[in-house]
């Protein structure tokens, strides 16, 4: 079943066509890569589809239901997670804390309950605090998460953030080059890591990604951008085979 | 902390008028602080209309009070919520705000409201202002004056309070989110349009009813207690205290209102003094006096939730 889809999702700023008519199909369960040279419109893709930026044209449906439109606040209580590409972690908040405000949405506390600390307030920040830390320990985090945000590694504020949107048990994650500026060792944890995700928590996933490495082990299908377009999708092996594809990466041969 | 509340719950026996005022003036201006801290230190608002609202709070009161002749408990909350609806009404456009153009924004609004204030005869007496009998507490206090301490430190303490169990809610996390990334927080679900003007409507509510103490207070609302020297005062109190530390604005509003006190010989000096002390913080030591105590009390500890009870 299909749990993502964007129809012929297009977006322009100013004259610049950043994203042309990309069609995306992604079932329920897979890991999708998303690559493309640099300009290809990754990033405007997640944007346009997490409402960051409303898409001059075209829908995405979540689970058959048009999301495109919404404000990104809805489109994410609708179930839709996402990590950034620069970590996106809260400084002035431990760690925990940060894990906590994911579950903001599940929560239903109100500012006069807060103010008055009811009983039910308690109970909530109680079960918030033990559904974060177990958040946590799912991505080996958990020691910690007394520590300020803004003090964490740059790796390490990755997985947190991870942690923090895997809390709200979203439908669909998506991660915008995760393992970016990563290590090979930290690499390899990231790979087991999401399918762990995919596995033990059955949330699909999406993620666009420069480490070809990650993306080639973990990805059951890829799709391809240039120039805004979608130009291949297949399995690491069809796309890698693909004559367009390498064009796009290397360019083409000049004729003699 | 308990030395403190008992030091001030007695300061009316020991003390006399004129520290009693300062007491008193320093824990209305704690009210209008922590307010203010929830727009600036926690949800990063830099926003300075609070002088102006303090403003519509005092005068609010005195125009219900003296013109409409309604008791002072009922005039005080009024001025509050009159405060609090302005407020809101400034949130409106302000929300699309940020940074240098919602400061700019909000300076502007201060500016336009001393005029108002100065020039709405009818209503707020112009440059005169608006004279106020003193509150008649009857059995409850001897003097107007104790009456008027007991009831700021009264409110000051519940305003302290509540605010503190708000921020250590997904209420105070989701000010920090908004403050530190509003893509991020949107990412989170978090509405930032409910959020920033949760935090417009409530430091407003608080400068509203400061206002109205500090109105009782004084006797007398005229426009000048309601110009650019206010809101610097204010954002000083913010800045030198801490941001985004409920504990860092009462630090901040206690310690700057004594050293108003101290110049009250030099004025002039006043501001050179509250602006040498924003620029200092602002160079030397970001977080403020908290930072401070952060650094050297051990085992401080300042949480955006409530710890679990141990079982």
């Amino acid at each position: 079943m299909s749990k993502l889809v964007t129809r012929n999702l297009s977006m322009t700023f100013g004259g610049l066509v950043a994203l042309d008519g990309v069609d995306l199909d992604v079932p329920e369960g897979e890991i999708r890569g998303v690559i493309g040279p640099n300009g290809a419109g990754k990033t405007t893709l997640l944007n346009a589809i997490t409402g960051v930026n409303q898409p001059t044209d075209g829908e995405v449906l979540l689970d058959g239901e048009v999301i495109s439109g919404l404000k990104a606040s809805r489109i994410a209580a609708r179930g839709l997670a996402r990590t950034f590409q620069t970590s996106q972690l809260f400084a002035g908040m431990t760690v925990l804390e940060n894990v906590m405000t994911g579950l903001h949405a599940r929560m239903g506390t109100s500012p006069l309950a807060a103010a008055f600390g009811l009983p039910s307030v308690w109970r909530e920040e109680e079960d918030a605090t033990e559904k974060a830390m177990s958040a946590l320990d799912f991505v080996g985090m958990q020691q910690f998460a007394d520590r300020d945000g803004g003090e964490l590694s740059f790796g390490q504020q990755r997985v947190v953030e991870i942690a923090r949107a895997l809390v709200r048990e979203p439908r669909v994650l998506l991660l915008d080059e995760p393992a970016v500026g990563l290590s090979m060792t930290r690499v390899s944890e990231l790979d087991a890591l999401l399918r762990r995700i995919r596995e033990e928590r059955g949330v699909t996933i999406v993620m666009i990604e420069h480490v070809i490495r990650l993306v080639m082990g973990v990805c059951d299908r890829i799709t391809v951008l240039s120039s805004g377009r979608k130009i291949a999708e297949g399995t690491a092996d069809e796309v890698t085979q693909n004559p367009e594809v390498i064009e796009a990466y290397l360019g083409r041969e000049l004729d003699a | 902390m308990a030395v403190g509340l008992v030091f001030l719950a007695t300061l009316p026996f020991h003390a006399n008028p004129y520290l009693l005022f300062v007491g008193n003036l320093a824990m209305l201006y704690i009210v209008l602080t922590v307010g203010l801290n929830l727009l600036i230190g926690y949800t990063g608002m830099l926003a300075f209309q609070n002088a102006a609202l303090f403003g519509v709070g005092a005068y609010g009161c005195a125009v219900l009070r003296v013109t409409l002749g309604l008791p002072y408990w009922l005039s005080l909350p009024a001025g509050g919520l009159i405060a609090m609806i302005v407020g809101v009404l400034v949130a409106l456009p302000a929300l699309r705000l940020t940074g240098l153009y919602l400061a700019l924004a909000t300076v502007a609004f201060a500016q336009f409201t001393l005029w108002v204030f100065l020039h709405w005869y009818s209503v707020t007496g112009g440059p005169a202002g608006i004279q106020m009998h003193p509150v008649d507490f009857g059995v409850l206090a001897s003097t107007a004056e104790y009456g008027l301490y007991y009831l700021t430190m009264a409110i000051m303490l519940a305003v302290v309070a509540l605010t503190w169990n708000l921020v250590r809610s997904r209420i105070g996390r989701a000010f920090v989110a908004i403050r530190e990334s509003e893509v991020a927080a949107e990412a989170l679900a978090i509405d930032l349009t409910r959020y920033k003007t949760i935090a417009y409507a409530i430091s407003a509510l608080y400068a509203g009813v400061a206002g109205g103490l500090f109105a009782a207070m004084l006797g007398i609302v005229v426009p000048e207690s309601y110009d650019l020297f206010q809101v610097i005062a204010q954002f000083a109190m913010v800045v030198v205290g801490g941001i985004g530390s409920v504990w860092g604005a009462v630090i901040g509003a206690v310690g700057l209102i004594w050293v108003q006190e101290a110049l009250r010989a030099f004025k002039e000096f006043q501001e050179i003094a509250f602006g040498g002390m924003i620029l200092l913080t602002v160079l030397f030591l970001r977080g403020g006096a908290m930072s401070l105590i952060k650094r050297h009390i051990k085992g401080w500890d300042e949480p955006l939730r409530r710890i679990p009870r141990k079982r």
